[in-house]
């Protein structure tokens, strides 16, 4: 599903975002995005969702090696996608349900059967009732959620999200990751990038953790390079450690 | 197919919002482009309506000899005999138009009919036209003639008929020039406003296209409003433009026709047919598209 073989990112001349990062993720996984900021979590998903390119190495995503992908093709692989960024990006020029609608617009797809699937992307999130509001009339928890409606709107293969629960409360939080477990139940390859150890143990069954020059992935059993470092597999539900030391 | 179908819906549905969300700036566009629009469409409307005028005339041209009024009855016979005998390759025709048929024709003109009565005897004198060869030098070699002939004895005046006309060609193809420079001055001022005009909107809906590229839309559908934007923009204000070319020719018309009954004529300037006109729009909304995919592709790269 998501394959990454030696990948390096960096920005023009500058330092180096991530070095040498290879790992597969087969279709179905829930996988956590741990590592302190700046350490190039939203950059690894970025280059998941075919938003940056990479520096060098090799993505294949969905079928599809990035590298070698038109920029005509792109598009097509983002819609494959579901994309929710840190910063929510809704457009508050237009309703709730306006902004579901719009990936559906791009695809083309006939009016009637993009509205029942808005709805129901707005009831898969609890926000059947406000479907005519505006987004800035919606709480945080609300707007996140909103995302998430618009992102698997397109029923993606796989979605990512980049700190979803940053700024939430525990218990909007834990609603907004059941949003995410409930579509990862139903096949969709699920990765969130988050601070929040404890909340993503509960909900995630695998874990990489960046950190400036290592790259370490729960589901390995060895080191197969001195970049590339084990983590023990995440622990049972609510018993968060990741990385063993917790 | 329906699927492209319905972007293009989608497309002309999110441009009609834009316009009408912003409904001073989108009118004052449009006033702009349709005032500069009938400047040209004015400047047609007088091209097309002298030039049915010249073109009725014959340009061929033609010199008339009037001979002194005192000369004596057969001396338009003998003049014509002499052009016909010492230019023979240089003149096509030679006729004779007496005085008595001159003053004939004069009064079957109710214009002069009351003032001829009045005088006392024919104060024409005769005539001879002069048709020549045609050829490439014909303009020199008529005003060659003209100055030999005018020293002949019994000639009053020699006059180049078709010189008028020759002028008023000659002011057509001025006319003509300067309709091109300004149409092209036009689709200038088009060019810049319409560019303008989209870069300011790509600009205002920056968050939308990050959004719409975020959730995989092509360029051609993040595109495709600003096109619509662009050709509707310029074929609603060329529709205006024919509007207002419409409404300055009446007034226009008005004082033409006191000027043209003062001539005992008929005269009113028109616009273009329907056909040019809706050419015309065609082509103003496609310029208008392609100053919008100018626009777009250099304002939408981020």
């Amino acid at each position: 599903m998501i394959e990454f073989q030696h990948v390096f990112k960096s920005y023009g001349q500058g330092r180096s975002i991530l070095a040498d990062i290879s790992f597969k993720v087969s279709a179905g996984e829930f996988v956590y995005v741990a590592g302190p900021s700046g350490a190039g979590k939203s950059t690894l998903l970025k280059l998941i969702g075919g938003l940056e390119p990479p520096s060098r190495g090799s993505i294949q995503v969905n079928g599809q090696r990035l590298e070698n992908l038109s920029a005509r093709a792109r598009p097509y692989l983002r819609r494959a996608v579901g994309v929710i960024l840190q910063d929510t990006r809704l457009l508050y020029d237009r309703s709730v349900i306006d902004n579901v609608l719009l990936p559906l617009a791009v695809t083309g797809l006939a009016a009637d059967v993009s509205r029942a699937r808005a709805r129901a992307a707005l009831e898969k999130v609890g926000l059947s009732a406000k479907e005519s509001a505006s987004p800035i009339e919606l709480s945080g928890g609300e707007q996140q959620r909103l995302a998430i409606a618009r992102a698997i709107v397109n029923r993606p293969a796989i979605l990512i999200a980049d700190e979803p629960t940053a700024s939430l409360d525990r218990e909007t939080a834990r609603r907004i990751m059941s949003v995410f477990k409930d579509f990862n139940r139903v096949g969709v390859t699920t990765l969130i990038a988050s601070h929040d150890d404890e909340l993503m143990a509960e909900y995630a069954t695998r874990a990489f953790k960046i950190e400036p020059g290592r790259f370490a992935d729960s589901a390995q059993k060895r080191v197969p390079t001195h970049k590339n470092v084990v983590l023990n597999q995440l622990p049972e539900r609510n018993e968060p450690s990741l990385g063993g030391g917790r | 197919m329906k699927s492209l179908l319905r972007q293009h819906r989608y497309a002309l549905a999110v441009t009609l919002r834009r316009l009408i969300s912003q409904p001073i700036s989108s009118l004052t566009n449009l006033l702009v482009i349709a005032l500069a629009l009938s400047l040209p469409l004015l400047g047609a409307s007088l091209l097309v309506s002298i030039e049915p005028v010249a073109r009725k005339v014959s340009v061929t041209p033609e010199l008339t000899i009037f001979l002194k009024t005192d000369a004596a009855s057969t001396a338009a016979e003998q003049l014509a005999k002499r052009i016909r005998s010492e230019h023979a390759h240089q003149v096509s025709g030679v006729r004779i138009i007496p005085k008595d048929r001159a003053l004939k024709d004069l009064r079957e003109n109710p214009a002069w009919e009351q003032a001829l009565k009045v005088l006392p005897n024919n104060p024409l004198p005769d005539a001879v036209v002069v048709a020549f060869t045609p050829g490439e030098d014909l303009a020199a070699r008529a005003d060659e003639l003209a100055r030999v002939w005018r020293s002949w004895p019994n000639i009053d005046l020699v006059q180049l008929d078709s010189a008028w006309v020759q002028r008023l060609e000659a002011l057509l193809r001025f006319g003509k020039v300067g309709l091109l420079l300004l149409a092209l001055s036009v689709i200038l001022v088009v060019l810049a406003t319409v560019f303008n005009t989209v870069r300011m909107q790509a600009l205002s809906q920056r968050e939308e296209i990050g959004v719409a590229r975020l959730v995989g839309a092509t360029e051609g559908f993040v595109r495709r409003p600003f096109l619509y934007l662009g050709a509707l923009t310029c074929t609603l204000a060329a529709l205006i433009s024919i509007g207002v070319a419409r409404g300055a020719l009446m007034p226009l018309n008005d004082a033409l026709a006191s000027l043209a009954r003062s001539y005992d004529a008929e005269f009113a300037l028109a616009l273009p047919s329907i056909p040019v006109l809706c050419l015309a729009v065609l082509s103003v909304a496609c310029l208008g598209a392609l100053s919008a995919r100018w626009s777009v592709e250099r304002n939408t790269r981020f």
